[in-house]
């Protein structure tokens, strides 16, 4: 089921939560709505799902519009941050729920929701577990029964909000995999809420960032990774460097320094040089590079990831080394940006 | 509840043995002389002259009305503020709207007015010289120095209890509960009903009780407005003090003793619901 979302926006009092937001989730899309708190990914969710009304734009399901339809009539399936399960019932009596709570002519009978809430647990995974209390569960383990009662109406739109937010990280890693299987597994079109990049990264067909209330960008990971649309993408996702340079003639100026970058077509004056640690070259002292002193160097992943300070900013660049002979604190060395981008300041 | 030897390993915070002997000492003294010695006498008075006349005092029609009357307006009151109560704690801590904290402030009033005050309120109001005496003339209605005055005053002096007992409790516990019910398909009623209801009970059942040992206890704003017609507008409290200004102590105390004894009951519900409470908040956090 697609998801159409247009012209949304959302204040809370003098707060903009959201403004004008459009953005389209096809058929057994897996998307994340990925930002720092405050950037309205959460907001953005509840809308979609029916929990929170915009003050302008439509909501649609498949071209229909829902905007006006309380969530109740949605039949979109939520699952909560802190997963909401209702404490004082079994873990099968809240798979049910959703299932007992429908008008006589609709609802199954006893046997069949008692085979549907069987098929729900095994599904996943907490087969003997439905006599249970939630209290009496593990973090994952309420994860998944969340998930199953919001599954046991067959929604076809799944809504999560930081899924995976409350749990510690090999769980995490575990649950991540599982519901992107659960997902492929059952056609669902689903929609996720994180602050976590590497989540969304990994987890989703394209990942919305957002921030102040915008969408930053809307692209495939890679994409978002390689090729960030703004500086604020590029800063959010994946570490980056950046310098506050003045472009000059179709080169970036810093200190003295000139570099070579794609300027593309950014005016001459102020603007910021962002690249990745791992997108430069080190080169010896006194080459035309970026002079710099390392002032820390310490082993990570296959190479070695150096701090080193340059005249002119507070904080160290960040760098990632390969070769054999890496720098040692100290050592006066030339930073080279093979790859960069330049954003006017702003 | 003597006090017990020091442990071998004390606590930092520990005050030494004989602090500790005086402060427990002094607490001791003071809930004995204060609360326990007059509870006692209150019983003992009531049975100085043995059970006969202790009975009697209890099961003379003026008393039996006195405690007729009680349980009525105790019966009315309290179900009235309970719906009162879910609902004002439902609408503050469910929804945002203006003029959230004046309400919550009025939730307060009664406990910041004088009962007396409370009283002469409902006067003013209803009274015969009041704002709405005509009105009540032209329908032959008598509020004030009647039943339903007595029990407009005893339901604007227990309000808060259920509301207080509520909003904190409902603030803990958040919208997600809610919300989860309705989208799974719930209706707001089957969500009330399964929902809410099973996650406040135990917070509405404590309320409920504070806020009818205060039904049958008012005394202040009862007083007020119930016009002292024996037999008719007389409560336990108010028939007790009528006793007592006739010089019939032997009855006063017999009647007090069974508020006492209510008041008593109360209590020990009061710590049963307390620990399930504890028992039920503390098993289920996340």
């Amino acid at each position: 089921m697609g998801i159409t979302v247009s012209g949304i926006s959302k204040r809370f009092g003098a707060f903009t939560a959201l403004g004008d937001i459009d953005l389209e989730a096809r058929p057994g899309e897996f998307l994340a709505l990925l930002g720092p708190s405050g950037s309205g990914k959460t907001t953005l969710l509840r809308i979609i799902a029916g929990l929170e009304f915009p003050d302008t734009g439509t909501v649609a399901f498949d071209g229909v519009d829902v905007t006006n339809q309380p969530i109740t009539d949605r039949g979109v399936g939520f699952v909560f941050q802190q997963y909401a399960l209702f404490r004082h019932m079994t873990v099968a009596d809240n798979v049910a729920f959703g299932l007992t709570v429908r008008k006589r002519s609709t609802r199954p009978a006893k046997a069949e929701i008692a085979r549907r809430v069987e098929e729900l647990l095994d599904l996943v995974q907490l087969k003997d577990l439905g006599k249970r209390y939630p209290a009496q569960l593990s973090g994952g383990q309420r994860q998944r029964v969340a998930l199953a009662r919001a599954l046991a109406v067959e929604p076809r739109i799944l809504l999560l909000d930081e899924p995976f937010g409350a749990l510690d990280a090999k769980v995490r890693k575990d649950l991540r995999r599982w519901l992107r299987e659960l997902h492929d597994r059952m056609g669902l079109t689903s929609i996720f809420v994180t602050h976590d990049q590497e989540e969304a990264l990994e987890l989703a067909d394209r990942v919305v960032v957002m921030d102040h209330g915008v969408i930053e960008q809307v692209s495939a990971p890679e994409a978002i990774y390689n090729d960030p649309a703004s500086a604020f993408v590029f800063d959010f996702v994946g570490e980056s460097n950046r310098l506050p340079v003045s472009v000059r003639g179709g080169r970036a100026h810093f200190g003295g320094h000139a570099f070579d970058v794609a300027t593309d077509g950014t005016r001459d004056g102020d603007a910021t040089l962002f690249f990745r640690p791992h997108d430069v070259e080190i080169v010896g002292a006194g080459a035309a590079a970026l002079p710099a002193v390392v002032s820390l160097a310490r082993p990570r992943g296959g190479g070695t990831r150096i701090e080193a300070r340059i005249e002119g900013r507070e904080a160290p660049l960040e760098l990632d080394y390969t070769g054999d002979a890496p720098p040692r604190p100290g050592d006066r060395i030339g930073v080279r940006p093979l790859r960069a981008r330049l954003f006017p300041a702003g | 509840m003597s006090a017990t030897p020091a442990p071998a390993h004390q606590r930092a915070t520990a005050e030494s043995p004989v602090a500790r002997i005086v402060l427990i000492g002094v607490a001791l003294a003071f809930l004995g002389l204060f609360l326990l010695l007059p509870l006692i006498a209150v019983f003992a008075e009531g049975l100085q002259r043995g059970i006969g006349p202790f009975l009697d005092a209890i099961v003379e029609p003026d008393a039996l009305s006195a405690i007729r009357l009680t349980l009525t307006v105790a019966a009315i009151s309290v179900p009235l503020n309970i719906v009162f109560g879910i609902a004002a704690a439902w609408a503050i801590t469910k929804f945002d709207f203006p003029g959230k904290g004046l309400l919550i402030t009025l939730i307060d009033l009664p406990f910041s007015v004088s009962p007396v005050v409370a009283g002469l309120m409902y006067i003013l109001l209803f009274g015969s010289s009041g704002w709405f005496a005509s009105v009540l003339a032209d329908q032959d209605m008598q509020i004030v120095f009647a039943v339903p005055g007595i029990v407009l005053a005893t339901i604007f002096v227990t309000f808060p209890f259920v509301a207080r007992e509520l909003i904190p409790l409902m603030q803990e516990q958040g919208r997600d509960d809610e919300e989860a019910a309705l989208s799974l398909g719930a209706s707001g009623w089957q969500t009330f009903w399964h929902v809410t209801l099973p996650n406040i009970r135990w917070g509405l059942l404590y309320g409920v009780l504070l806020c009818n040992a205060r039904a049958m206890g008012e005394f202040g704003a009862v007083s007020v407005v119930s016009g002292h017609i024996r037999g008719e507008t007389n409560t336990m409290p108010l028939h007790v003090e009528i006793l007592y200004n006739e010089y019939n102590f032997v009855a006063a105390f017999a009647v007090a003793s069974l508020l006492a004894g209510l008041a008593l009951v109360t209590l020990v519900l009061k710590s049963v619901l307390e620990w399930r409470f504890d028992y039920h908040r503390g098993g289920t956090g996340h």
